[in-house]
């Protein structure tokens, strides 16, 4: 008798679930999570594709900003929501690996799977258009001269222009002063007013900047980006420093794999949308699709890296 | 082309029918969410940027633009009425605003105030187009050091400006100092003040703090009162300003015109920064301090000119460098990057036909404001006679859904209550909550460039006096401080307030 209720009632889950993945998405709007406030490239960056991932799954993307915490709050979020494919996040590294390290979260980031890549954006260096500066190596020369006396612009402990100066501190040698600032823009203006010698940036920010008030010393990808093909890399110059901003979809763990696959494929198409590119070309998005079980399997390096860098800074550097 | 050629080339572009047309969109929708409690511009516009994707660029920015100062309009007319202000900039508008009301003097105070914006919207207007790039390079020599030494200052002048006991006033800058410091140290990455809470990791938002002690408390202090009847109103002999209130406030509204176009310049600044410190150079220069807070006219011109102006002023540092001064502009940057336009000298030299086009419906969206504002203040007027039992439970609605939309969590709206707790505690200890507010924004701001400046100067100190404007800002300080100590001032002072209170 138990047996049999036992039975009919786990036929009857196993029917449900068939059949909540047999309508998804249609049956329910899926809510986008991004964790940024609006009007920040993460958000503008979403909010346009969204429009096109409906067109794809045929249903409704509405997007809820859920901002702070440097996206924990939004990663909390996704991980609580229920797996069947409604609730999506955006994902954000380095800012994902790196508050995994000695940081207490309020979700297990192995819960967290990505869904697909949509852009990879370098860091690179900025000086002022008219520094002494003209190369990465005419830098490191001065600062090799005089430790401590090249102030760099980050935007705070632990972000990727922090973590790409403390791998050109290691690479080259040499004692750099990082000085933090509230954002992008108030270090751009302190690099204008001459307030500190050079600044790091994404290649997306430094190309919609000024460029004639800036010059780029070097990014720091492995290959150079498609927004700046003349820009050399720090690996071409001789530094190994590597640092990317990347921003994709994730999804909870649990949801079944089709419809993480359904939703991948939704993007890659989206992305292949030449209305699709043509809005990402206006805002300086560097496409760069790549699916979430390749994306997934480059963190536990990065994250290693990572990892590396931050006894660096225990170590007081 | 000349200056002339180019701003004709600019209002041929704005006073096309679409753009007039968005201009009017955005001057209407400023001044209802400017007059609403808790619903900001910078809220209004982050869900309003998405829909300028389908709107061609110029219509787009003038229709932002129209927002964000027609929301200086909008508030002040809450702030007068209901002594709540409707918008953070309309702060010390409700200190004299109000008591004009209560005295009958409603429509006075709306008109000057609206005036005043209207001139002050001129004048910065014709700023951009005149001296826009470069004045912008006057900002950029704001470093971190002159940073510090203008926040110690205006520390120093919160002081003077709160009523009541300096101790008082010291002691409420220093709770606004540790607010300011809750969040995660951008030096170090630790989190300071948090307990714990995911939701403190950021600190705490100004808007909490602003709708909690400002417009929750002044809710529980009215549940004080009997009646639900509304405001007595006193009766409105006239709406327009008498001769007498003109020319007691033309000087009020250049001195804030100009101090608001300057302060608007600098990054951080802003229509809030403007219309405060416009309200305490008003109190210092005038003949008669102690009549400030009882409903004196040019406590309503000048800041009401001042946040006007510095709206607009701090367009300059956007559209000549492309860099965002405050969170209203970094809004107004991503609105040009939806359009594939970086803002920028390039911008000034290649697609004139945006800066010009804009430049000329600021000037059109201001005039276009003074007469939606100026026949409507009669209906505002009549806000005033709505029983508080109605208006009321309206307006705490509408804070609630300020706060809430800001991050999309009850945590925040949970906080703002228990800063309405606080602030009705402050009523009762008769202590000015104005100086929490300032220390609360202007903390967090000296700390992070306070240790910027060290951090460059390798531990430095000397930097503060060997950069000019630093040290000029810093000798001010002192020679303010020394008037402080000086017995005979600190009796005036203390005279001046003794009035005030009776």
């Amino acid at each position: 008798m138990t047996i049999t209720k036992t039975a009919a009632l786990a036929a009857i889950l196993a029917t449900t679930a068939t059949a909540a993945l047999a309508d998804w998405p249609a049956d329910r709007p899926i809510e986008m999570i991004v964790a940024f406030a609006p009007g920040g490239g993460t958000d503008i960056m979403l909010r346009t594709l969204a429009p096109f991932l409906e067109a794809e799954l045929d249903t409704q993307i509405p997007v809820l900003n859920r901002p702070g915490a440097s996206g924990e709050i939004a990663y909390t979020a996704l991980s609580q929501a229920r797996p069947d494919g409604h609730t999506v996040s955006s994902l954000n590294t380095p800012g994902f690996l790196t508050m995994q390290i000695g940081r207490t979260l309020r979700y297990e980031p192995a819960d967290i799977c990505p869904i697909a890549r949509i852009v990879e954006d370098p860091g690179t260096f900025i000086v002022q258009a008219g520094s002494d500066y003209t190369s990465l190596a005419d830098l490191v020369a001065f600062a090799k001269a005089n430790p401590g006396a090249v102030s760099v612009g980050t935007t705070g402990v632990g972000t990727d222009e922090h973590l790409a100066m403390l791998q050109l501190e290691q690479a080259a040698g040499i004692d750099l002063t990082a000085v933090p600032f509230g954002g992008a823009n108030e270090a751009k203006t302190a690099l204008l007013g001459g307030h500190v010698a050079m600044i790091g940036l994404n290649v997306g920010e430094y190309t919609t900047s000024d460029q004639g008030s800036f010059r780029a010393l070097a990014q720091f990808a492995e290959e150079r980006s498609t927004l700046a093909p003349e820009l050399p890399t720090a690996k071409e110059l001789g530094f190994d420093v590597l640092m990317s901003s990347e921003r994709g979809l994730a999804a909870h763990c649990d949801v079944p794999e089709e419809i993480r696959a359904r939703l991948a494929a939704a993007v890659d198409t989206a992305l292949a949308n030449p209305e699709f590119q043509e809005k990402a070309r206006q805002q300086a998005l560097p496409l760069s699709f790549k699916s979430g079980a390749d994306w997934q399997a480059d963190m536990p390096v990065r994250l290693a890296r990572y990892t590396e860098i931050f006894k660096l800074i225990e170590g007081g550097q | 082309m000349t200056f002339i050629d180019l701003l004709m080339l600019g209002f041929s572009e704005a006073i096309t029918p679409a753009n007039l047309a968005f201009c009017l969109l955005g001057a209407l929708l400023g001044t209802l969410i400017g007059v609403l409690p808790g619903i900001g511009p910078t809220a209004t516009i982050a869900v309003l940027l998405p829909i300028t994707f389908f709107l061609p660029p110029l219509a787009g920015i003038i229709m932002l633009a129209g927002i964000y100062y027609g929301a200086q309009y909008g508030g002040s007319t809450t702030a007068v009425l209901v002594n709540l202000p409707g918008e953070a900039s309309a702060v010390v508008t409700t200190l004299d605003g109000y008591q004009m009301a209560r005295q009958g003097r409603a429509g006075a105070a709306l008109a000057v105030a609206a005036l005043g914006s209207f001139f002050a919207g001129t004048v910065a207007t014709f700023a951009i187009a005149v001296a826009g790039p470069t004045l912008s390079g006057f900002a950029l020599s704001f470093g971190p050091a002159e940073y510090v030494s203008l926040m110690v200052f205006g520390l120093l002048a919160a002081t003077i400006l709160a009523s009541g006991p300096v101790l008082k006033a010291i002691g409420m800058i220093l709770i606004g100092l540790l607010l300011g410091m809750v969040g995660t140290d951008g030096a170090t990455g630790a989190e300071r003040l948090t307990f714990g809470a995911i939701e403190l990791f950021d600190g705490i938002d100004f808007i909490v703090i602003a709708i909690g002690i400002f417009g929750f408390s002044e809710i529980i202090a009215n549940l004080e009162r009997s009646g639900s009847e509304g405001v007595k109103l006193a009766p409105l002999s006239r709406l327009w300003p008498t001769r007498e209130d003109f020319r007691n406030s033309w000087g009020a509204v250049l001195r804030g015109t100009g101090l608001g176009t300057l302060l608007g310049l600098l990054p951080g600044g802003g229509a809030t920064l403007a219309s405060f410190s416009a309200y305490s150079l008003e109190k210092k220069v005038s003949r008669h301090p102690e009549r400030f807070g009882t409903g004196v006219v040019e406590g309503v011109a000048a800041p009401e000119a001042a946040n006007n102006a510095a709206a607009q002023s701090s367009f300059i540092p956007l559209l000549t460098l492309g860099i965002p001064s405050n969170n209203m502009m970094a809004m107004m940057l991503s609105a040009f990057m939806i359009h594939g336009i970086t803002p920028g000298p390039t911008v000034l030299t290649n697609q004139p036909e945006i800066f010009w086009g804009l430049v000329a419906s600021m000037w059109i969206g201001n005039l276009l404001l003074v007469v939606i504002n100026l026949p409507m203040i009669g209906l505002w007027v009549k806000l005033l006679t709505v029983p508080y039992r109605l208006l009321y439970p309206a307006i705490l609605l509408f804070c609630c859904i300020g706060v809430y939309s800001m991050n999309n969590r009850i945590f925040d709206v949970i906080l703002a209550a228990g800063f309405g707790l606080l602030g009705y505690a402050f009523r009762k200890a008769k202590c000015e909550p104005g100086p929490l507010l300032l220390g609360f924004v202007l903390g967090p701001l000296l700390e992070s460039n306070l240790r910027r400046t060290l951090l460059i100067t390798q531990g430095d100190p000397a930097i503060f006096v060997e950069r000019p404007i630093s040290l000029v800002m810093l000798l001010a300080t002192v020679a303010l401080l020394g008037l402080m100590i000086l017995p005979a001032f600190r009796r005036t002072r203390e005279e001046a307030f003794q009035e005030e209170e009776a």
